[in-house]
């Protein structure tokens, strides 16, 4: 078997352009492609050493499907192949307005249980949040091309505080809904 | 115009030979061995005929008999007689004990190991021992009807199957001798056997309902991919469950009390049988023997206001699973219905007012993981060169390690593409620190009490420095199986941790070797033995039914010489039941049944006789 270059980052090992923006059905039909080619189910009668590089290579191809997949991961994993540090999720920050913007969203989330309509409100928040999720993948885009890698690194933590609340909303609709 | 061959270096231009290859559904009742022939997959049968192995080992003192010999005798020797194995695979004691409820056998452990074993007149056995008893079946079962020894198998596997009931099925391959191509998930062999992988971005739901457990499955399929975008279920979830509603239902109604081990037993044969009545009937009659006979009419719709709530918990599953793969339930195009429980009308109906569409059931639901199983290992052995087929899998439970305070943390999440590889860097916290130990557990929540512990892997060997300086890099590594393994390295002295695994609740590879190399060097013996054993059964068989007979009518059919005739060669097998080869035996069987032809004969007219004595021609049906 031979082995792929490990040194190639994600967007090479795919063959994709290294941008935000990038075609699903294009990332899914490349990994689908290497799995094919590497996946362990390809090398049941081969030797140890090419059966052991299969599930190493299979492993990597599934962790890089992985993180370009998901908005949040491919935007950090932006910053760092450019070089940027990304502090780990536990760094506080210091952007009060931001801040506030998360107890607010926080608060709201957990009032639904509460009001009237609870689904009903569920869905208004779940809509102003994928807007806010939007608007920040273009703030980033734009940080990112500007290539201001600091306010992109901040955009790139605000979406990741979107997704979470989107995560704890959808939770909340799944407990809510009437079954 | 032959065209030149060319090979890529290192790979020979050998012309491909084919393989041999099954597909094995271990199953809790029963098991099937199936394999693809003239490009058809195809369960194989037994000599009678029969596709289904019930999953019952029986042991003597020296061998053991599987799948119906040993049904017939579990009544009469349920201490010897093990059914159901499979719920016991990668348990630990205290599991067992819970299980010791339900299960008659009794229980031991053995010094310095935590797998229990079953105490049997064939010794104290483990799952995994007992498993491969009934995967040796199946796979001679396959070796005999395709003519040659298998290259390798594909065992299926529930989805949720944790890494120690994975890593126990290994084992028993491993210990039958069988050259394990790979483990595979159920309902994915399922939609395997299905065979829509032509079809193009597909979501395919596939409902498992069997016996004991149920298994919700949400796959994509494209072009030949099936890829698992989660899966969940609920392990003591089943059949079996309806028929124990069913069961207080007929004690509530029939008002029994002081229900013995016996009567019980009486309530749920009847619970079944009326259960599948009501399959294809809209009323069934259960009637009990008990002191006096109890009869009584249950209606389908009864039955169904009694099971509505188990089906409705299997539909919160599939709503859970639906959430978990990010996708709607109009979005799905086809239901795929598995196991035996789906053929109750109920189910079928919930599940499609559910997804809104009529689920695919053309298929026998006992069969088709099997099926699935033999398209899978006629691939991995390479006899589809052209075929694109592949199967990507997901990790049922989430992964973690135990931190401080005994909680979880999560490092491998469920539902992430198999195989993977996650790394975590840790460091020393005393001077001169050389080993570290970490707990590695399977589950969804945050204690570590309320997970699976799967190993306590034990790094040794880094070289000591001061607190703090150490940078040790632990990987884990869980295989496209769905098995675990770690591995450590020091990253500023680059020296690989030694690793020593201490399984939960698996057996450790020592004896593992063991019990291998005891099962090589008895393989021949046992083979002799369980062939004697059953031509010994046969022998009494045949013994029971010609003294029977002779009891019945002899003395009116036959005169004395003839009986004598007769007589004779049965003695003469009786003398050397116990002492004869199995040989021997089988010959003195069939010079018994030549001797006795005539007198076959003899009977038959006799009773055809006797229903036509008394009747006009004009009564008799012709």
């Amino acid at each position: 078997m031979q082995s792929p270059d490990f040194s190639q980052n994600y967007f090479e090992l795919f063959g994709l352009d290294p941008v935000f923006e990038l075609d699903s059905r294009r990332l899914q039909a490349a990994q689908q492609r290497l799995q094919a080619t590497y996946h362990p189910d390809r090398y049941i009668s081969a030797d140890d050493r090419d059966k052991r590089l299969s599930t190493q290579v299979a492993s990597w191809v599934n962790q890089a499907y992985e993180t370009l997949q998901d908005p949040v991961k491919r935007s950090r994993y932006l910053l760092e192949i450019n070089g940027a540090t990304t502090p780990d999720d536990s760094s506080t920050t210091s952007d009060t307005e931001f801040l506030m913007e998360q107890i607010e969203l926080r608060e709201e989330v957990e009032s639904c249980r509460h009001s009237d309509d609870p689904l009903r409100k569920c869905e208004q928040i779940e809509t102003r949040l994928a807007q806010r999720a939007d608007q920040l993948a273009a703030e980033f885009v734009t940080h990112f091309e500007a290539r201001d890698l600091d306010a992109a690194l901040l955009s790139s933590r605000k979406m990741q505080f979107i997704q979470r609340i989107q995560q704890q909303l959808s939770e909340l609709q799944f407990e809510l809904e009437d079954f | 115009m032959a065209l030149l061959q060319i090979s890529e270096p290192g790979e020979s231009s050998v012309p491909h030979q084919h393989r041999y290859s099954a597909g094995i559904d271990l199953g809790t009742t029963n098991s099937l061995v199936a394999t693809v022939r003239s490009g058809e997959a195809v369960c194989l049968p037994d000599e009678q005929g029969r596709c289904l192995l019930p999953s019952i080992v029986h042991f003597e003192s020296a061998c053991a008999l599987i799948g119906y010999q040993a049904q017939a005798l579990q009544s009469s020797d349920p201490l010897n007689t093990v059914a159901s194995v499979k719920r016991l695979m990668g348990r630990g004691l205290e599991d067992v004990i819970q299980l010791g409820k339900v299960m008659p056998y009794q229980f031991v452990a053995s010094e310095g190991s935590n797998v229990p074993r079953i105490r049997t007149r064939g010794g104290d056995l483990s799952a995994v021992e007992i498993s491969s008893e009934i995967l040796r079946v199946l796979a001679q079962r396959a070796g005999q009807s395709i003519g040659g020894d298998l290259d390798g198998v594909v065992i299926t596997v529930p989805a949720y199957f944790d890494d120690a009931q994975r890593q126990a099925t290994r084992d028993a391959a491993t210990l039958a001798g069988l050259n394990l191509f790979r483990l595979l998930n159920e309902p994915t062999a399922a939609a395997v056997a299905y065979g829509l992988e032509q079809s193009a971005d597909h979501l395919i739901a596939v409902y498992d309902l069997g016996g004991g457990t149920f298994d919700i499955s949400v796959l994509r399929l494209n072009k030949g991919v099936f890829e698992v975008l989660a899966t969940g279920g609920d392990s003591s979830l089943g059949g079996d469950d309806m028929d124990h509603v069913l069961g207080e239902w007929i004690i509530a109604t029939a008002g029994f009390s002081d229900i013995d081990a016996i009567l019980a037993r009486k309530i749920l044969i009847a619970a079944r049988t009326a259960k599948e009545q009501l399959t294809i009937h809209d009323v069934a009659v259960i009637t009990i023997d008990h002191e006096q006979q109890w009869g009584h009419e249950i209606h389908r719709y009864e039955f169904e206001e009694l099971i509505q709530p188990l089906v409705k918990k299997t539909l919160l599953a599939c709503r859970r699973a639906l959430r978990d793969a990010g996708v709607g339930k109009d979005e799905i195009d086809e239901v795929i219905m598995v196991g035996g429980s789906t053929r109750v009308p109920l189910v079928l109906s919930m599940v499609g007012e559910y997804f809104e569409r009529n689920p695919m059931c053309e298929l026998d639901p006992d069969k088709v993981v099997a099926v699935g199983a033999a398209i899978q290992a006629n691939i991995l052995a390479g006899n589809k060169l052209d075929n694109d087929m592949l199967l990507l899998d997901v990790l049922p439970l989430s992964l973690g390690i135990e931190t401080m305070g005994g909680l979880s943390e999560k490092i491998i999440n469920r539902n992430t593409a198999i195989p993977v590889a996650r790394a975590q860097e840790f460091t020393t916290f005393k001077d001169g620190q050389t080993a570290m130990s970490i707990h590695v557990v399977q589950g969804e929540r945050e204690l570590v009490s309320d997970c699976r512990s799967l190993a306590r892997f034990e790094l040794r060997g880094f070289p000591p420095m001061t607190a703090g300086a150490a940078r040790i890099r632990v990987t884990y590594q869980v295989d496209a199986d769905g098995l675990m393994s770690v591995s450590a390295e020091e990253l500023t002295s680059g020296v690989a941790a030694d690793i020593v695994v201490k399984p939960s609740y698996g057996l450790t590879d020592t004896e593992i070797e063991s019990m291998l190399r005891a099962s090589m060097d008895h393989a021949r013996e046992d083979i002799i033995l369980r062939m004697l054993k059953e031509q010994q059964v046969e022998a009494s068989r045949v013994i029971e039914a010609i003294d029977a007979a002779l009891a019945q009518d002899g003395e009116t059919l036959l005169s004395e010489s003839e009986i004598a005739q007769i007589q004779e060669p049965r003695d003469a097998l009786e003398a050397v039941i116990e002492t004869a080869s199995a040989d021997e035996l089988k010959r003195l069987i069939k010079a018994i049944e030549e001797a006795s032809e005539f007198y076959v004969a003899r009977r038959m007219n006799a009773s055809v006789k006797q229903a036509l004595t008394g009747k006009k021609i004009d009564e008799v049906d012709v």
